[in-house]
């Protein structure tokens, strides 16, 4: 725990867009402070909603000891799974309106898919800091009462060219402001196809 | 260029055809290769587009393993969990079952698992490059120095966290496959460029030539993207083309070449290109054979025609054998018609040149010819050639006309044959047939001829006419008259007028008779110049008065000496100039002479009457008389001409009416040689003469006989009785003198009296006459 005078809370605001100018969304923007963060509060419920054959949200963010719900709501069975080193799970074909409850206790990015349905792709960000925010649809993300002073900022995208796929910035906070950030993405997975002998 | 049509035939048509035979040759080969080229073309073509599907298929079939292992939930959560002991078995086990040659993963930093890592070497970067760059990235990859045909497949777990790939080694068993896919004989290659390198062959060496040559090659073919292009290796020409290969590293290239020896490309057609050689060349010597064998055929009878222009040029046979009916048979044909027309011909023309037309006897020509026979044959004897000349011809011919007298010569021709058979008669001049046959000598010639004319000389009787012929003959004998056989001829034409002349019947050539026309004729030539040169001279014979004995005229009588041959007698140079022509000029001569002399005699106080002789020719010369009146005019001379009656007689009316002119102007006429020859008394008493002058031959005779003198006697009277004096000629006695002046002959003239002398001779002559100068007897003018 970092023991201090509280500094002045500050709101920082980003927009994040790629090279060519399109608005990025799903990146996850986390602060820690130079100090040190305080434990983020788990706010639950924390839900990760299969349906329609797909995951939603597309990211979610959870904090460090969160349990996560997975509810189906397809008609068909889903076989959840991560292979992530944050966790490694799999809830095994669990039909309609069956859920299952993951506890995150690592903080990491946990990759989730469907070994049924290729397509199926999401993620869970397990974080350690209560300064985190998700960009919307405009690539605007806004990170509140930021302790000013020094610290770290990182930027998290599932399909971000970097190692880890994460951007780490040194910032500090002194107020409110508003930051631009670009992010060189690749172009998402297509669904995976097999080959076929003949070609088709 | 070629002297022989034979030779010229067979080049130009073996030179045409050869030319065209490889041409054809040529052409074929062009053909063939070309065909065979494209033929190459098309299956490199082929193969490459064939290559291209197994690259694809094999391709495929090692995607479809990848993609297989690359979804399976165990080895995903092998792989994502680092499971480094179940990926390589499962990597194992997978290129165990697929018979891959290799089988690793790539991580998603880069790390290589089931593979040694330095088999890729800086490879591992860029096939990460790769890898990344695209889902599916595949192609050609070098392991350990050593292409691999890679494909890859990314593993989902399920975020991206590496991908698989699978790789099958490119080596010669995987490209001597693809060879045999082909139906040409295909050499196939992997090509492998590093960045910043060469071309190079992968898996092969090759030699230094050959790499340069490939690594420009490669550059070219894939510039002319799949187009076969021309590589001349050291193992031979071929047609190549490279494909370009997808590589999975970026900084290689790799290209498959596919090459195609040319030299086994023709090889099948090779046989038929031989064939085709060695056909050619049968044909092109068939071709000059033949050919040579054409222009023979055409040359060997051109060149007998040749042959036998040359032959008939010559005189000899000329026939060409016809061996074809085409153009030069027909040439040969056409060409001993001519030769047969040409011989004829030339028989026809010798004839004729040989033959007289009109009798249908030997000509001249002919007569000469057989002379020469005669004179080569040789033998006893002499050779003779005999003139027998028609006697009064133009008369008969006159009485009988142009086509009988042809017949009797023919006739006369016919009996000398009929005479003896050798004689071949020939007319050798209008009315003369000559002969010529051998003799024993000159004597039996003549007994032969006299035969012979006898034997000629019956009537002939012409179909209802018969006519009496006369004959005369003249002939030579060869080595004593003439040398050559026309000179022969010549003489015995001149025999028979000598004959003639001598009315003989038959005579032998006389030369002395003929005497030497060739050295008369330079005498006239030489006469001229001596006029000028005064060997010439004019000789006075004193006319003297019978009963005074003093001389009243004197007759001026040319003489000549001449410098070679002495003093020339005037019957020899005046008979000569009478029948060149020469005589109005001698007689010009004698006029101006005789005029100038009488000047100089009256010079000296003699005046006498000088007499001057005018040819028979100059009678009738109205030019002459012309002149010599004016000439007298002139000068007022006192002459007198002397003319023979024969003269007048020959253009009487002319003559006389000039003889009266003469007489008008002053000049005495004196009838010369009265009683020789032909006298008329018609034209004595026309011609208005002063003096009559009797003929020598008369004279002379006074001794011998009588009848000479009755004869003088009644000319002396007939001759006063028409006014005329009468002189006497030759009077060369005493007798004489005496007995002409008893018959009242008025003058005398004669060597008795004195000789003819020179000028000045007579100018002494006449002083040594008694005393007084001689007067001019009056003139007794005849009473008209």
């Amino acid at each position: 725990m970092i023991a201090g005078a509280p500094a002045l809370a500050a709101d920082l605001t980003l927009s994040i867009k790629t090279p060519s100018g399109e608005p990025v969304k799903d990146a996850v923007i986390s602060f820690r402070p130079a100090g040190g963060a305080p434990a983020p509060k788990a706010q639950g419920p924390y839900v990760m909603i299969q349906q329609d054959i797909q995951f939603h949200p597309f990211v979610l963010i959870v904090p460090l000891g969160a349990d996560v719900n997975f509810p189906n709501r397809d008609k068909v069975r889903h076989h959840v799974y991560s292979f992530s080193a944050a966790k490694r799970f799999e809830l095994k074909l669990y039909g309609h309106d069956e859920t299952r409850t993951v506890h995150f206790d690592k903080a990491g990015v946990v990759a989730l898919g469907c070994n049924i349905h290729d397509s199926m792709s999401a993620f869970i960000d397990v974080v350690d800091t209560p300064y985190v925010a998700k960009s919307d649809d405009q690539g605007e993300a806004v990170l509140n009462d930021l302790p000013a002073g020094p610290g770290t900022l990182v930027l998290w995208q599932p399909y971000l060219k970097a190692p880890r796929n994460e951007q780490v910035h040194a910032v500090t906070i002194e107020g409110s402001a508003r930051q631009a950030y670009v992010m060189d993405l690749r172009a998402p997975p297509a669904p995976m196809t097999m080959t076929m002998p003949m070609g088709q | 260029m070629f002297r022989r049509l034979q030779t010229k035939l067979s080049v130009l048509y073996g030179a045409m055809f050869g030319l065209m035979l490889a041409l054809l040759a040529a052409a074929s080969y062009v053909a063939i290769t070309g065909n065979v080229r494209e033929a190459a073309r098309g299956e490199l073509q082929a193969d490459g587009a064939v290559f291209d599907r197994l690259w694809q298929l094999k391709s495929q079939q090692l995607q479809g393993s990848a993609d297989l292992l690359a979804r399976d939930y165990g080895f995903r959560a092998a792989v994502a969990t680092h499971d480094a002991a179940t990926i390589q078995s499962a990597l194992d086990n997978l290129r165990q079952r697929l018979r891959l040659d290799k089988a690793f993963i790539v991580g998603l930093d880069g790390t290589v698992q089931g593979l040694d890592g330095r088999s890729l070497d800086d490879g591992a970067d860029q096939l990460w490059q790769a890898l990344s760059n695209a889902d599916d990235a595949s192609g050609a990859l070098l392991i350990g120095g050593r292409p691999y045909q890679a494909i890859s497949a990314p593993i989902l777990a399920p975020a991206p966290v590496g991908w698989v790939v699978f790789a099958a080694k490119l080596d010669r068993t995987e490209l001597a496959s693809l060879e045999r896919l082909s139906a040409a004989p295909l050499n196939a290659a992997l090509l492998i460029r590093k960045s910043g390198g060469v071309w190079r062959v992968a898996g092969a060496s090759a030699g230094p030539k050959d790499r340069a040559l490939i690594d420009r090659f490669a550059a070219q073919a894939l510039a002319a993207q799949g187009r076969a292009l021309r590589l001349n290796l050291t193992g031979g020409p071929a047609l190549a083309v490279v494909k370009p290969l997808k590589t999975l590293g970026a900084d290689e290239q790799a290209g498959l070449l596919l090459s195609y020896p040319l030299a086994r490309a023709l090889a099948p057609y090779q046989p038929m290109l031989w064939g085709v050689a060695l056909l050619g060349g049968l044909s092109l010597i068939g071709l000059l054979a033949g050919s040579g064998l054409l222009a023979a055929s055409l040359t060997r009878p051109l060149a007998a025609l040749d042959e036998a222009a040359h032959r008939l040029a010559r005189g000899e046979d000329a026939h060409v054998p016809v061996s074809s009916g085409d153009e030069v048979g027909r040439l040969a044909a056409s060409f001993n018609t001519m030769a047969g027309e040409i011989v004829e011909r030339e028989r026809r023309i010798t004839e004729l040149a040989l033959h007289d037309s009109e009798t249908g006897l030997a000509n001249r020509r002919a007569m000469i010819q057989h002379l020469e026979v005669l004179a080569a044959e040789g033998g006893q004897g002499v050779v003779v050639c005999a003139a027998l000349g028609v006697e009064r011809f133009s008369l008969v011919r006159s009485a009988i006309g142009y086509g009988l007298v042809s017949a009797l010569l023919k006739e006369l021709g016919a009996r000398i044959v009929q005479h003896h058979a050798d004689l071949q008669p020939a007319r050798v001049a209008t009315s003369i047939l000559g002969v010529s046959f051998r003799a024993a000598d000159l004597a039996q010639a003549n007994r032969f001829l006299a035969d012979l004319i006898a034997a000629l000389e019956r009537p002939i009787s012409l179909g209802e006419t018969e006519v009496d012929v006369g004959l005369t003959g003249g002939f030579a004998v060869m080595g004593a008259h003439a040398e050559s056989c026309p000179a022969l001829l010549e003489r015995a034409n001149i025999a028979l007028d000598q004959a003639r002349a001598m009315r003989k019947r038959v005579m032998a050539f006389d030369q002395d008779a003929y005497g030497d026309p060739a050295s008369n004729l330079t005498l006239m030539s030489e006469m001229l110049r001596a006029a000028e040169a005064g060997e010439l001279a004019l000789h006075y014979q004193p006319k003297l008065d019978l009963r005074s004995g003093l001389a009243c005229g004197a007759e001026a009588l040319a003489r000549w000496r001449h410098p070679t041959r002495g003093m020339l007698s005037p019957d020899l140079f005046v008979g000569m100039a009478e029948e060149t022509g020469h005589i109005r000029a001698l007689t010009d001569w004698v006029l101006d002479r005789a005029i100038a002399d009488q000047a100089a005699l009256r010079d000296a106080g003699r005046d006498l009457q000088l007499s001057v002789n005018i040819s028979g020719r100059l009678v009738g010369d109205r030019d002459f008389a012309e002149h010599a009146m004016a000439r007298i005019a002139q000068s007022n001379a006192r002459l007198c001409f002397e003319i023979t009656e024969t003269a007048v007689i020959d253009n009487p009316k002319l003559a006389l009416e000039l003889i009266e002119g003469y007489a008008q102007a002053g000049v005495a006429i004196s009838i010369d040689d009265y009683g020789s020859g032909l006298s008329s008394l018609a034209y004595l008493k026309e011609i208005a003469a002063q003096e009559l002058k009797i003929d020598k031959a008369f004279v002379l005779g006074l001794a011998i006989g009588q009848r000479d003198a009755l004869l003088i006697k009644s000319t002396v009277d007939l001759a006063h009785a028409l006014g005329l004096k009468v002189v006497a000629e030759g009077v060369e006695t005493a007798e004489a003198a005496a007995l002409l002046q008893t018959m009242g002959c008025d003058t005398g003239q004669g060597y008795y009296f004195a000789r003819p002398m020179p000028l000045a001779d007579l100018l002494r002559y006449l002083a040594g006459q008694q005393g007084s100068a001689a007067q001019a007897p009056a003139r007794i003018r005849r009473q008209t």
